[in-house]
């Protein structure tokens, strides 16, 4: 087992390499990294008119398409990100202030990205919260259901149903439940707000529908599965024998042991939503980190989009990381594997 | 969305497995059904610029409502809601087959050169395929969209084939590991076949039956994830696809006064990739290939 643990620590710890790399070569690697860095709307430097300003040449009468503010502007955005290291110091110091938990400042808004991370993060966690006790709610008594007379008339028909949802894409699910709850009946409010925790909480209950949903279809195909192949084991048939009641034995005798499976992609799911929520979060206006990253990546804010990518996908590995262990422990075929 | 948790993928192709009372086989209605809608919207989104549609803005007036001169109404621009979709369906279907074919063939080359020759390129591809599924799906796409200039038809296509790669190559490489055990590898190993000959001969052609099977469903995985890039507003600058037009549709007003906008590609959409998924899902159960990577 620790033998194990090690392993999946090391393999973690390369892929933290490995996602930063990519996160930070996607921005940087490039033959004028300035240009990613700089919003709309700025001019180059590409004359090198700054330097001529600078040493009081030229003034602003003779800029010629680059004027004084946009040289101090570019001037700032070089030194806060070094931008003239070459890559591999720049690699070096971005990832040594992410680990000292330096993430950095936006080149747009001028906040510590820190702290934004820290307002948006979480509503996001929120909303992924509301989103797996949904899923869970309507997964685990559809799969008890389902698999209860498997391949029967209900079965049958919840097969074809959850076939359905996994067929809708969430964005779509969200635009309908958004025009018949949010328009039609005017029951939730269309986009988020936040006027105390009751209006929050009913804000986020579309948005979480619509992830959740689709979740609860494939947690119960899962649960189904597993159930169906536990309800033969002996100690089931014994139970019956006994004359227990069937809802005795749903519940009690085989659901514990069929959890095994959702437990697992339960988990992978939740690394997967802290970063699968960017289209939702988009349309219902959720301040959340997926709506803030998209933005940054729109309004051109480098640090951020780094920031936001390497946290989130951090989190996604470590929560598999975790998952795995929890895998290990509980079954103890993987341990000695 | 997919679990990207693939952690084994099992071939099953084992001849002497065969139950004695074997059914004979078959795709059934459905499956055909699935394909008849496939290769219709697939004809219609070829054959588009030979069709009386377009995206003009001057075809009707704006929001009107479905009518039969047009049959999905117009939207805020007094475009064609229907001329929309089809021109829709040829960005999205585009996108998806391009994403998919180049999954399987970076991914699939990668799979089976790491499932074939193990050891350290196992290793190294391993952690490659590995290192791609650490991002969530749309946070990679949104990564490798912005690393481009602009966004094209090109880029959005080479950006979902990206995020094929992994998936298709877990596959890929498990069903090698199967196949590179079996006698025939074995025999051509054995009378001095070079590597090159039994990957191509011997292994592509096995390994291809159970890819196929998640090409279709991977099509659908990369059509919505070019939806959810246009929702994200990174989709084909000025281009037509499907989530291009519902996004224009979800918008708060055109939601309330004229929501055809968004539910017709919606409903074009949902059919189309059920019928990817249904149609991927039943050739997986005819060839016996256990589990998917996606």
């Amino acid at each position: 087992m620790r033998q194990l643990i090690l392993q999946r620590l090391a393999l973690l710890i390369l892929v933290m390499f490995a996602v930063t790399i990519a996160t930070f070569a996607s921005i940087n690697l490039s033959d004028t990294p300035l240009k990613n860095f700089i919003a709309a709307g700025a001019e180059l430097d590409t004359n090198g008119h700054c330097d001529a300003i600078r040493a009081g040449e030229m003034d602003d009468t003779q800029q010629l398409g680059q004027n004084v503010g946009d040289c101090e502007y570019i001037d700032r955005i070089k030194a806060e990100n070094n931008l003239d290291d070459d890559i591999f110091t720049r690699y070096g110091s971005w990832l040594g202030d992410i680990a000292s938990g330096d993430l950095g400042t936006s080149t747009t808004s001028r906040l510590e990205v820190s702290s934004i991370l820290k307002d948006r993060l979480p509503i996001t966690i929120r909303l992924v919260v509301m989103t797996q006790i949904i899923a869970i709610g309507v997964a685990v008594p559809w799969g008890l259901a389902a698999a209860y007379r498997a391949n029967r008339g209900f079965d049958r028909v919840s097969t074809f149903a959850s076939f359905g949802l996994l067929s809708i894409p969430n964005f779509a699910l969200a635009v309908i439940l958004l025009y018949i709850f949010g328009i039609r009946l005017q029951w939730f409010p269309t986009r988020y707000s936040n006027n105390g925790w009751y209006d929050e909480l009913k804000s986020l209950f579309i948005p979480a529908i619509t992830l959740g949903v689709g979740l609860s279809a494939t947690y119960q195909r899962l649960l189904r599965t597993d159930l169906i192949t536990t309800l033969q084991d002996d100690f089931v048939h014994m139970a019956r024998a006994k004359g227990m009641p069937d809802r005795h034995i749903m519940y009690r005798h085989a659901l514990r042991p069929s959890m095994f499976s959702l437990v697992t992609v339960f988990g992978v799911n939740t690394g997967a939503l802290l970063g699968g929520t960017l289209v939702i979060e988009t349309i219902f206006s959720i301040p959340g980190v997926g709506r803030e990253l998209v933005e940054a990546v729109i309004r051109t804010d480098p640090p951020v989009v780094m920031a936001f990518v390497a946290v989130i996908a951090a989190g996604f590995v470590i929560i598999n990381f975790l998952v795995d262990l929890l895998y290990g422990w509980l079954d103890p075929r993987v341990r000695s594997s | 969305m997919s679990d990207m948790d693939a952690e084994t993928t099992i071939v099953g192709a084992d001849v002497d497995e065969m139950p004695d009372d074997a059914v004979e086989k078959e795709l059934g209605i459905g499956f055909w059904v699935c394909i008849g809608w496939l290769a219709t919207i697939g004809l219609v989104a070829l054959l588009a610029p030979w069709l009386p549609v377009t995206s003009d803005g001057a075809q009707g007036g704006p929001r009107e409502a479905p009518s039969m001169s047009h049959w999905f109404g117009t939207d805020a621009n007094g475009r064609s809601v229907f001329d929309l979709t089809i021109l829709g369906a040829r960005t999205s279907l585009a996108v998806g087959l391009f994403a998919i074919i180049f999954g399987m063939v970076v991914g699939g080359s990668l799979g089976i050169v790491a499932g074939y020759f193990k050891g350290k390129v196992d290793a190294v591809i391993g952690f490659i395929f590995f290192s791609l599924l650490s991002f969530p799906q749309l946070v990679l796409a949104l990564l490798i969209v912005n690393a481009f200039d602009q966004v094209s038809l090109f880029t959005v296509a080479i950006t979902l084939g990206i995020l094929a790669v992994a998936p298709v190559g877990r596959l890929a490489r498990a069903a090698t590991l199967v196949f590179a055990e079996r006698e025939f590898v074995l025999a051509a190993k054995v009378i001095g076949a070079k590597h090159f000959r039994i990957i191509i001969r011997e292994l592509l052609p096995n390994v291809l039956i159970p890819m196929a099977a998640l090409g279709l469903l991977g099509m659908g995985v990369a059509i919505v994830a070019e939806g959810g890039l246009a929702f994200l507003g990174l989709s084909v600058d000025g281009g037509e696809s499907w989530g291009i037009t519902i996004n224009d549709g979800r918008q708060s007003r055109d939601l309330q006064e004229n929501p055809w906008v968004a539910m017709f590609p919606i409903g074009v959409m949902f059919l189309t990739i059920l019928s990817l998924n249904f149609a991927g899902d039943r050739v997986r159960e005819y060839f016996d290939v256990r589990e998917t990577a996606f």
